[in-house]
């Protein structure tokens, strides 16, 4: 690991000024940031413990839920307001990691987790995320867990969060503040696509400080569900996985979200299938058409081929859930 | 300060109309431009900050529009001031009314980027801190241009939607009347370069107290040593094992304040005023802790090495109370792995002391 200068942040405005130094990163759980600095994959010059910041409070918003960036994901995942209004994030969270890590991480350094993908993990193959412009050592490497949605010819590394996945699904909005201000960033533009610079993952700003999640009351969070597949039974990341949310009327869908998790760049929202499914019924034909339509734009390698049968499979099942 | 938006256009969404007098000539059409909301009613030029504002300008590619009560103006990047309306009860009201469309309370600041389709594209409310309007707005112009080229840098499909070269940025400063010319002597006092980096300091070693089991140990250590290499290297606890030293195995299990982590994961400078339980502190005079001993009874374990994680996790497990069938406590000691295999048993011991305890 490489030195670092340790900085424990008492209040906000405390973090704000230290975090924006060059080379300062939080720290939060320390789940990811402690493991990849270990692996110098991530060198951060400081480190700002933001962990006594009165950023842990889970509450009631008009219906929704207003989170800390500083709950926990076990504290998330055990909340009655969560688990009586939104169970997908509660089904996402519990299948995610272990019970000693989501003790550990919270729902800010949870959005900030970054790819397992082998090679960037590794510190010494060619990554243009770890090390921008050194290439891409999966293009022509063992690609089983890589993505199918949303590459670019940079880099195919698959965002890992179970979480988030259910965040797209339940609408959320990420809060933010930074040195001159606050921000509100949609979940849905808050993580950012690889394109020609992997090593940028989100609209995070240098320094910006994640304050709060925002989950809006909705018809569809009721009938939200999280079905994830993996390699072992638990404590695995997700092959595929995807988070549903429905409003229906009778056997009729009202409103639909699909964000599907393990196959994509970025925790991914299937809007044409979401679209396609308005006004059908719930049938499994239903099913299997939005989620061909889901998987329409993927581009698999022969590695991970069997990830677009696999999502697919997993979207059916998991409207299955939603619906019944 | 505002800890939220309430109200008003978020992300993605359409941008509210604009109709301020003097102003439709540039906003009617379908030009990209960003629109600060700020509470000051007069403004003054920029003096000391306009050669950053037309830096920032001219990396945009932008106009910058200021819309207040007391007037409208336009800063471009090469051009001169160029006031595009004077003050009038007409531009008070329409200034208000443009400002509740976009959610904005008259005593918020606020910036708003909005693409040559007319969508928000970032959002920004601002936070004075005490200093003067165009410190803070440079600040957030500053802001507003690296998220763009990070955008613009990495989504190819939204490059499409607006390059550098056709953004505008438009700021309309918006306000009810307040001590602006007060702000500009504040601005006065404010230090010279808030962005130059800090002297880089060596980093120090750190002093920590950690309370183990009931005892405090004073240590003095790199900021780097885990929790788990302070009890092992350095305390000689080395009931706590170390195997995949990443979170994957659960060797390292112990409890701060009660609850089980990893501590291969957990920086020991982090859990100073935290109570932190091993293995070494669960028998109690001299008697094994009933987990402990239902592990020999059931001879839940081979070669031993993972069995103090497994204990410490399965101790939390049965205070968390989640789990009762087998299925349940296998899932609950999913972070605890065992590479001789010695499941079934550490499973019937973990049943057998929960059986005994509820
Ligand atoms: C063995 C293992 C298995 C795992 N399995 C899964 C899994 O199955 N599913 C899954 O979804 N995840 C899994 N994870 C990942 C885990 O969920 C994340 O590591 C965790 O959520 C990160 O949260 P943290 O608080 O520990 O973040 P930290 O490590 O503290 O921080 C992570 C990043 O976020 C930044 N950050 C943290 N908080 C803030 C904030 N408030 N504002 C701004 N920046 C911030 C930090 O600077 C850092 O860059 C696993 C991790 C491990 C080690
Ligand atoms: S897929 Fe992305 S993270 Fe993996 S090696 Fe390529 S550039 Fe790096
Ligand atoms: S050593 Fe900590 S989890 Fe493996
Ligand atoms: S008993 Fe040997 S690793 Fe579990």
């Amino acid at each position: 690991m490489q030195p670092f200068a340790f900085v424990h942040a008492d209040s906000v405005d405390d973090a704000l000024a230290t975090g924006g130094r060059d080379g300062a990163r939080y720290i939060a759980g320390g789940t990811t940031l402690v493991d990849l600095m270990r692996l110098e994959v991530m060198r951060p010059r400081s480190i700002v413990d933001i962990t006594g910041l009165p950023l842990t409070a889970i509450e009631d918003m008009r219906g929704g839920v207003r989170i800390g960036a500083l709950a926990t994901n076990t504290g998330v995942a055990y909340h009655p307001l969560i688990t009586t209004r939104f169970p997908a994030l509660v089904e996402a969270l519990l299948s995610g990691a272990s019970p000693q890590l989501r003790n550990m991480a919270t729902v800010g350094g949870n959005l900030l987790q970054r790819t397992r993908c082998p090679y960037f993990r590794d510190g010494v193959s060619p990554c243009n995320k770890r090390a921008p412009g050194s290439g891409c050592a999966a293009l022509d490497g063992y690609t089983r867990s890589h993505a199918v949605l949303g590459t670019s010819g940079r880099c195919i590394a698959t965002h890992p969060s179970d979480m988030c996945v259910a965040l797209v699904a339940l609408d959320a909005t990420v809060h933010t503040r930074g040195p001159s201000g606050v921000r509100a960033i949609p979940i849905g533009d808050f993580h950012t696509l690889p394109g020609d610079h992997p090593e940028i993952e989100s609209a995070l700003l240098p320094g910006e400080l994640v304050t709060h999640v925002e989950l809006p009351a909705s018809a569809f969070a009721a009938r939200s569900r999280y079905t994830k597949v993996r390699d072992r039974a638990s404590f695995s990341f997700a092959l595929a996985s995807c988070a549903v949310a429905l409003d229906l009327r009778g056997t009729a869908i009202r409103d639909a979200r699909i964000a599907l998790g393990g196959i994509a760049t970025k925790p991914w929202r299937a809007r044409e299938a979401e679209r396609w499914l308005l006004g059908r019924a719930t049938t499994t034909d239903n099913f299997r058409r939005a989620a061909a339509i889901a998987l329409e734009g993927a581009s698999p390698r022969p590695d991970n081929a069997f990830k677009v049968e696999l999502a697919r499979r997993t979207i059916v099942r998991a409207l299955q859930r939603g619906a019944s | 300060m505002s800890e939220s938006f309430v109200s008003g256009p978020s992300v993605g969404s359409a941008a509210p109309d604009l109709v301020v007098p003097g102003l439709e000539r540039r906003v009617s059409h379908a030009e990209p431009r960003v629109l600060a909301f700020v509470r000051d009613g007069k403004l003054t030029e920029p003096v000391t900050e306009l050669p950053t504002i037309r830096a920032e300008l001219r990396g945009l590619g932008a106009e910058l529009v200021v819309v207040s009560p007391g007037g409208v103006w336009s800063v471009r990047a090469d051009d001169p001031l160029e006031p595009l309306a004077a003050a009038s009860a007409e531009l008070a009201a329409e200034v208000s009314d443009a400002a509740q469309r976009y959610g904005v309370t008259h005593d918020e600041d606020a910036v708003f980027v909005i693409d040559g389709r007319g969508v928000v594209r970032f959002n920004h409310r601002l936070e004075r801190r005490g200093r003067a309007l165009w410190a803070t707005l440079t600040d957030a112009l500053t802001i507003a241009g690296r998220a763009a080229h990070m955008r613009e840098g990495h989504d190819a499909r939204q490059r499409v939607l607006f390059t550098r070269r056709e953004w505008t940025v438009t700021c309309l400063v918006v306000g009810c009347a307040t001590a602006f010319l007060s702000a500009c002597k504040e601005q006065e006092h404010r230090p010279a370069d808030r962005r130059s980096p800090p002297a880089e300091p060596a980093p120090p070693d750190v002093e920590v107290m950690l309370r183990i089991n009931g005892t405090v140990h004073r240590l003095t250590i790199d900021p780097r040593t885990s929790l788990l290499d302070a009890l092992r290297e350095r305390l000689g606890m080395t009931g706590t094992k170390k195997g995949c030293d990443g979170g994957q195995c659960g060797a390292c299990t112990v409890l701060i304040d009660g609850k089980r982590v990893v501590s291969c994961l957990t920086l020991a400078a982090m859990v100073g005023d935290r109570d932190i339980t091993t293995i070494e502190g669960l028998a109690r005079d001299g008697a094994l802790h009933p987990v402990q001993r239902a592990f020999v009874e059931h001879d839940g374990l081979q070669c031993g090495y993972c069995t103090p994680g497994q204990i410490m996790s399965a101790v939390a497990l049965i205070r968390e109370g989640h789990a009762t069938s087998d299925d349940e406590v296998r899932e609950q000691m999913s972070g605890n792995l065992c590479r001789c295999g010695a499941y079934p048993n550490i499973i019937a011991a973990i049943q057998a002391a929960r059986r005994t305890r509820g």
